[in-house]
């Protein structure tokens, strides 16, 4: 396959994280084509047998970072939560209603957000995840460890939306 | 979840919570895992954090299937060199999206902005609200309309059609411009949105669509074109005034092979 049409092919997965990352559809599909704009451009910086995937969900992050940035700078949306899509489906998954699942998803602070979307979602290592994040393996884990115990933590609550007690628990700075 | 709270209460020991992700994970090492089965044998609250922690992993994927959802088409510009040179255009088609070669794609400025698509945004926030002169020249006098725009903007210009996304033809005015005449098309909904399609010249090198997003909801998707600048904007959500962007630019682009 051609360097081209392997970036055609990952476009669905770039599509689905940049979806998950932001929660807006749109948003999406601005961080997809500029990532693989950036990527097509860029091809000569790639290097053959490496893990594409995980390069363009490096070169895709970057972009977003900037962009949250530049809106953050802007006045705008800082936090996120803004601009969830409306309502995930009631529809249940191993006993889990989606809805809540989402919920709890967008109230995670964006590091442990990206990390559990990159090893839940995109299914890639640790060591994979550490690269495209460009932070060691072991803060892969422990922000990984972390965002689960916390999306366990805001599910258990009744419902996930207003929850009967504080949700924060016992939150420690990372690092 | 689980109604028994000595299952739910929370694993304090960090190592231990990071051994049963790495678990759900296959991260372990057989022997490292041998030792945990141990451990989580004799400990219900484990069991749940497994399952849970599988749960949400299926969960998240249940949520953003890969593929979801109709696939907008792409543009994407690429600099000249690595194949075909400029003026062969050839074309990928893939999960329903073409990626188009255009030439003089050069580099290092990846991301700025030109300036038409200020001006764009700017005479949309200046002329969207206007009530009584939104336009110089009404759609009554549609074919007058095109013939002035196209004289002044030196190019035979034609107006896309919205009505398939509730928006309908105001009219237009003339504008001025740093590269020039701009003319600026209104289209307005059933609720009274509006949206502006902004014309001129512009040096710009041909590239793929983008976006500036406002912070009070205003947006500008934009794209360069044979020598001209497109941009249309409105407060309409990103999504739908994306979809028009696109609809627009391949009723404008004159090579809707790249588009579809």
């Amino acid at each position: 396959m051609s360097f081209e049409s392997e970036v055609v092919a990952l476009l669905p997965v770039l599509r689905r994280y940049a979806h998950a990352l932001t929660g807006n559809a749109a948003w999406a599909d601005d961080l997809m084509q500029d990532t693989a704009e950036r990527a097509l451009n860029r091809r000569l910086k790639w290097r053959a047998g490496s893990n594409l995937k995980a390069w363009l969900l490096t070169m895709l992050r970057h972009l977003y970072i900037d962009q949250l940035r530049k809106q953050h700078d802007a006045g705008g949306h800082g936090s996120g939560m803004q601009w969830r899509d409306g309502e995930a489906p009631r529809e249940q998954v191993d006993g889990l209603l989606l809805r809540d699942v989402q919920r709890a998803l967008y109230r995670l602070p964006i590091d442990q957000r990206e990390v559990l979307l990159l090893v839940g979602l995109e299914e890639l290592s640790y060591q994979e995840a550490a690269a495209v994040l460009g932070i060691p393996r072991g803060t892969v884990m422990s922000r990984l460890s972390r965002a689960r115990e916390r999306m366990h933590s805001l599910m258990s609550e009744d419902g996930a939306g207003e929850p009967k007690q504080p949700v924060l628990k016992v939150v420690r700075s990372p690092r | 979840m689980n109604d028994d709270p000595a299952v739910d209460a929370p694993i304090d020991d960090e190592p231990y919570r990071q051994a049963l992700s790495a678990l759900v994970d296959n991260e372990l090492s057989p022997k490292e895992c041998a030792a945990l089965i141990g451990r989580v044998a004799g400990d219900p609250s484990a069991a749940t954090r497994i399952s849970s922690y599988r749960a949400q992993n299926s969960a998240l994927k249940a949520l953003f299937p890969a593929g979801g959802g109709a696939m907008a088409p792409l543009l994407i510009a690429r600099r000249p060199g690595w194949t075909a040179r400029a003026g062969a255009a050839a074309v990928w088609l893939g999960c329903g999206l073409a990626l188009g070669l255009m030439a003089g794609w050069l580099r290092a400025d990846f991301g700025e902005r030109p300036s038409f698509a200020s001006d764009a945004d700017l005479a949309y926030a200046v002329y969207a609200p206007e009530q009584r002169h939104a336009v110089e020249v009404p759609v009554a006098d549609e074919q007058h309309l095109l013939a002035w725009l196209s004289k002044r903007l030196d190019r035979t210009l034609s107006i896309p059609s919205l009505r398939e996304h509730g928006y309908f033809l105001l009219g237009g005015r003339l504008l001025p411009g740093p590269n020039g005449p701009a003319a600026q098309f209104m289209y307005e909904n059933a609720s009274g949105q509006r949206l502006t399609l902004y014309i001129t010249a512009a040096n710009g090198r041909p590239g793929a669509m983008r976006a500036m997003h406002e912070a009070n909801g205003q947006s500008t998707y934009y794209w360069v074109d044979g020598g001209m600048g497109y941009a249309l904007s409105g407060r309409a959500a990103r999504e739908d005034l994306r979809s028009m962007a696109v609809d627009v630019c391949g009723a404008l682009g004159g090579r809707p092979e790249i588009w579809r």
